[in-house]
C-alpha cells in the first residue's frame, strides 16, 4: 500500500496529448484537481494500508481495496475532464505510470487477501468484476477519451478478428501438440530407447530463438508450397499461419511431452501392481488408473503450453501469422505506446485466464490424487 | 488346491527360483519364509502369473495356471500387498468393489457384498465407505487391501508382506484377525513374510527358502523342534527358538489338575501361551499359577517344572 501511495505520488497518473502522434504531457496526481482532491483519492489506499496492520483486517480491508479499485474509473473521469480538451475529437488522455502502479498494487492486495483469507474464490471473481462493469458504465462519461479507447474505436473489428486469429493459433497449437505429445509420450514409454533422443531433440528445439525458428521454417515450407500446389491452396506457404504453427507447436511439445510422460510414469508402482494382480486388462488399467491418476501433472502441462504458446503467438505477427501481436508490432513501428498496450493487455488476459482456470482444474483434478 | 512342479525361474541369466516343488491344500495357511532376495516374492507372483515362471508347471486345482487367461486367473485369486496398492481417486466402497465390477457382477450384488466385506473387517460403512485411501490410517488402508483381495470371494488369497508396514500393536491385531478370518472362511492363503514371529503366528505349513531353493517345510512346531541345517535354525531364532515354540502352545497343553496345595495366587487364562505364563512367573517371581477359564474360574494349576516340559520322572 505504500508503494501504491508512493507510485501515486511520484509518478504521472497519466498524460494529455491532442491526438495520438504528439507525446502527451505527463500530469502529476496534484494537478489534475489540485492536492486536496489527491489526498481525497489515495485516501481509501491509505486506510486499507492502516487496516491491513490491525489484528483483524478481513472484511474492512477488502472493502477498502474495492472502494479503491471503483475509485479509480472515477479519478480517470475526472481526469478527463480536467485535462482533455473537449474542442479537439483526437485529443485523448494516456494512463500514466502512477495510476498503472496503483492498479497493480490493489490487485496484489487482491491476490495477497485471497490467500490469507479462505472466502469463496467467486467473492474475489466479483471483486474483479465490478470495477470492470464500473469502468464500463464511465465510457459515456468521458472515458472514451482514454487513449486506449481511442485507438480500439478506431479497429474495433479488426480488434476482434486479431483476437479470434489469435485463440485459433493458440487452440490449434495446444490441441495438436496435445495430441502428438501424447503420442510421443506413449511410444517413449514403450520404447526405452526413444526416450533419452527424444528428449534431446526436444529440448535443443526449445533452445532455438523463436524467431530464428520462424526464420528457418521460412525456407523449407516456401520450397514445399511451389513443390506441391494443393499445399498452397491449402493456404500454407513460407510466411502466415503455417510456419507459425508448425514452430508454436514445436515449441510447445517438450513442456507436453515431458509433463505427460512423467505424469504416466509417475504413478505409483504399488498401485500399478495391485491392478495388475486384480486381473484388470491392459485397456481398464491404462483407462481406469493410470489416467486418471496422471491427469493432473498432465494438465499441469496443458496449462504451461497453453500460456507460452498465448505468449509466442505474439512474437508470431512478425511473420504474418496475424493475431494481437500484429497491434503491438503495428504500434512500436509507429511510436504509438497505446496501440502496444492494445496488443498487449488482451494477450496478458488472456494468458492469466488460461493459468488460472487451467490451474484450478489441475487442483480441483488432484484432490481426490493427492490429498 | 496350489501344486509347483519343479518351478524355475531365471531372470537372465540369474536364477531367482531354483526347482522348488510345493504343495499347498485347499484351506492351508502357508507362510512362505527367508531372507530378502530368496526368491520368495517371486514365487509368490508367479502363482498368479504377474511372474511367468520358466520352467515347470503350477497347478491350481490340477489344472495348470497357464491353461486360463491372466486376467481370468486373476480375478479367481486374491492378491494384498505392502503397499496396499488401494487406489487413491477411488472411494472405500469403490476400491474393494473392483474385482466383482471386473466380473461385472450386478451393481445390487456389488454394493450386498461390499457391505458385507467391510463388517468383516469391522470396517463402519457409515464411516468409511466414501473415504479415500489417504484419509485411512495404515491399518485401517491394509483391513481395506485385505477386503478387496476377498471380494470376489476367491478361494486362494496370495499375500505379499501385507503387515510389512505397520506398527507392531496393529500389525499384532490384524495377524489374529486374519488367522480367525481364515479359520471361519477356508480360504487357502499363501503369505510372504520375513518376520519370523508373524511366520509362526500364522503358517499351518511353514516353508523356508534360502537362495531361491526350499531348504525346509512344515508344521512350525516341527520346524522349530526339528531344523534340518543351522541356517533354519538361526533364521527360527537361534537360542530364542524355546520362546518361540512356547508362544505357540497353549497353557492348557501342560495345565495340571488343581492339586492339595490350593489355588494359586497368580492367575493364567487357559488360551494364554506359555510364553504368556512363563513371563507372568518370572514378573511376579512365582512358581505356580491358577489357570482360569473364560469365567475366571480356576480349572487347574501350572507350576514351573511343567512349563518347561520336564519330564514327571526327572
Amino acid at each position: 500500500m505504500a508503494l501504491g501511495l508512493l507510485a501515486w505520488w511520484s509518478l504521472p497518473v497519466a498524460s494529455s496529448a491532442p491526438n495520438r502522434i504528439v507525446p502527451g504531457d505527463a500530469v502529476y496526481a496534484w494537478q489534475v484537481a489540485g492536492p486536496a482532491m489527491a489526498v481525497l483519492a489515495s485516501l481509501p489506499m491509505a486506510l486499507a494500508g492502516w487496516v491491513a496492520r490491525q489484528p483483524d483486517p478481513g472484511w474492512r480491508s477488502l472493502g477498502l481495496v474495492l472502494l479503491a479499485l471503483l475509485g479509480l474509473p472515477l479519478w480517470l473521469v475526472l481526469c478527463v475532464h480536467q485535462l482533455v480538451d473537449p474542442q479537439l475529437p483526437q485529443a485523448r488522455l494516456g494512463i500514466g505510470a502512477g495510476s498503472w502502479c496503483t492498479l497493480f498494487v490493489l490487485l496484489l492486495a487482491l491476490l495477497d487477501l485471497r490467500t490469507r483469507q479462505r472466502w469463496p474464490a467467486g467473492l474475489y471473481i466479483a471483486c474483479l468484476c465490478v470495477p470492470l462493469v464500473v469502468t464500463a458504465l464511465c465510457l459515456p462519461l468521458g472515458l472514451d477519451r482514454l487513449a486506449l479507447w481511442q485507438e480500439y474505436r478506431g479497429r474495433a473489428d479488426d480488434f476482434w478478428l486479431a483476437v479470434g486469429e489469435h485463440l485459433l493459433l493458440v487452440g490449434a497449437t495446444v490441441a495438436l501438440s496435445l495430441a502428438l505429445g501424447a503420442a510421443l509420450a506413449l511410444l517413449m514409454r514403450r520404447l526405452p530407447a526413444l526416450q533419452r533422443a527424444g528428449f534431446g531433440v526436444l529440448n535443443f528445439m526449445q533452445t532455438i530463438p523463436s524467431l530464428a525458428l520462424f526464420g528457418l521454417l521460412l525456407g523449407p515450407l516456401a520450397w514445399a508450397a511451389q513443390r506441391f500446389p494443393w499445399l498452397d491452396q491449402l493456404g500454407i506457404s513460407g510466411i502466415g499461419w503455417a510456419p507459425a504453427l508448425v514452430a508454436l507447436v514445436t515449441y510447445s511439445l517438450l513442456p507436453m511431452v515431458r509433463n505427460t510422460f512423467v505424469a504416466l510414469e509417475g504413478v505409483d508402482r504399488g498401485v500399478i501392481e495391485a491392478a495388475r494382480g486384480m486381473g484388470m486388462s491392459r485397456g481398464q488399467m491404462f483407462w481406469q488408473v493410470r489416467l486418471p491418476l496422471a491427469l493432473p501433472v498432465l494438465l499441469e502441462g496443458v496449462r504451461i503450453t497453453t500460456v507460452q504458446a498465448i505468449g509466442l503467438t505474439a512474437v508470431a505477427a512478425l511473420i504474418g501469422a496475424g493475431g494481437l501481436g500484429r497491434f503491438i508490432f503495428q504500434g512500436l513501428g509507429q511510436a504509438a505506446m497505446d496501440l502496444v498496450l492494445l496488443g498487449a493487455l488482451p494477450i496478458l488476459v488472456m494468458a492469466m485466464l488460461a493459468d488460472g482456470v487451467l490451474g484450478n482444474l489441475s487442483r480441483r483434478l488432484g484432490r481426490g490424487v493427492t490429498r | 488346491m496350489i501344486e509347483l512342479i519343479h518351478i524355475t525361474k531365471r531372470f537372465d541369466h540369474t536364477v531367482a527360483v531354483d526347482d522348488v516343488s510345493l504343495k499347498i491344500d485347499g484351506g492351508e495357511f502357508c507362510c512362505l519364509v527367508g531372507t530378502s532376495g530368496c526368491g520368495k516374492s517371486t514365487t509368490l507372483k508367479m502363482i498368479n502369473r504377474l511372474i511367468e515362471h520358466s520352467e515347470g508347471e503350477i497347478h491350481i486345482d490340477q489344472k495348470p495356471i497357464r491353461s486360463f487367461r491372466e486376467d481370468v486367473l486373476r480375478r479367481r485369486i486374491g492378491y494384498a500387498i505392502q503397499s496396499t496398492g488401494l487406489f487413491p481417486h477411488w472411494t472405500v466402497a469403490r476400491n474393494i468393489g473392483l474385482v466383482p465390477r471386473l466380473l461385472k457382477w450386478p451393481k445390487s450384488r456389488i454394493d450386498t457384498r461390499v457391505e458385507e466385506l467391510m463388517s468383516l473387517l469391522g470396517l463402519s460403512m457409515a464411516d468409511y465407505a466414501d473415504k479415500y485411501p489417504d484419509q485411512l490410517s495404515g491399518g485401517q488402508a491394509q483391513r481395506v487391501g485385505v477386503a478387496r483381495a476377498l471380494a470376489a470371494d476367491p478361494d486362494i488369497l496370495l499375500m505379499d508382506e501385507p503387515f510389512g508396514a505397520l506398527d507392531p500393536i496393529t500389525r499384532e491385531t490384524l495377524q489374529l484377525e486374519l488367522r480367525d478370518l481364515q479359520a471361519r472362511l477356508g480360504k487357502t492363503i499363501v503369505f510372504v513374510t520375513h518376520d519370523m514371529d508373524e511366520a509362526l503366528r500364522l503358517a499351518d505349513r511353514l516353508v523356508v527358502m534360502h537362495e531361491g531353493r526350499i531348504v525346509q517345510q512344515g508344521h512350525p512346531l516341527q520346524l522349530l523342534r526339528e531344523p534340518a541345517n543351522d541356517f533354519v535354525a538361526s533364521l527360527l531364532g537361534g537360542e530364542d527358538r524355546g520362546l518361540k515354540e512356547a508362544a505357540l502352545l497353549p497353557v492348557s497343553e501342560r495345565m495340571v489338575p488343581l492339586g492339595a496345595g490350593g489355588v494359586a495366587r497368580e492367575r493364567i487364562d487357559q488360551t494364554a501361551s506359555l510364553r504368556e505364563a512363563l513371563s507372568v512367573m518370572l514378573w511376579r517371581r512365582v512358581e505356580r499359577l491358577a489357570v482360569v477359564d473364560d469365567d475366571d474360574i480356576p480349572i487347574g494349576e501350572l507350576n514351573f517344572r511343567r512349563l518347561v516340559g520336564a519330564r514327571v520322572n526327572d
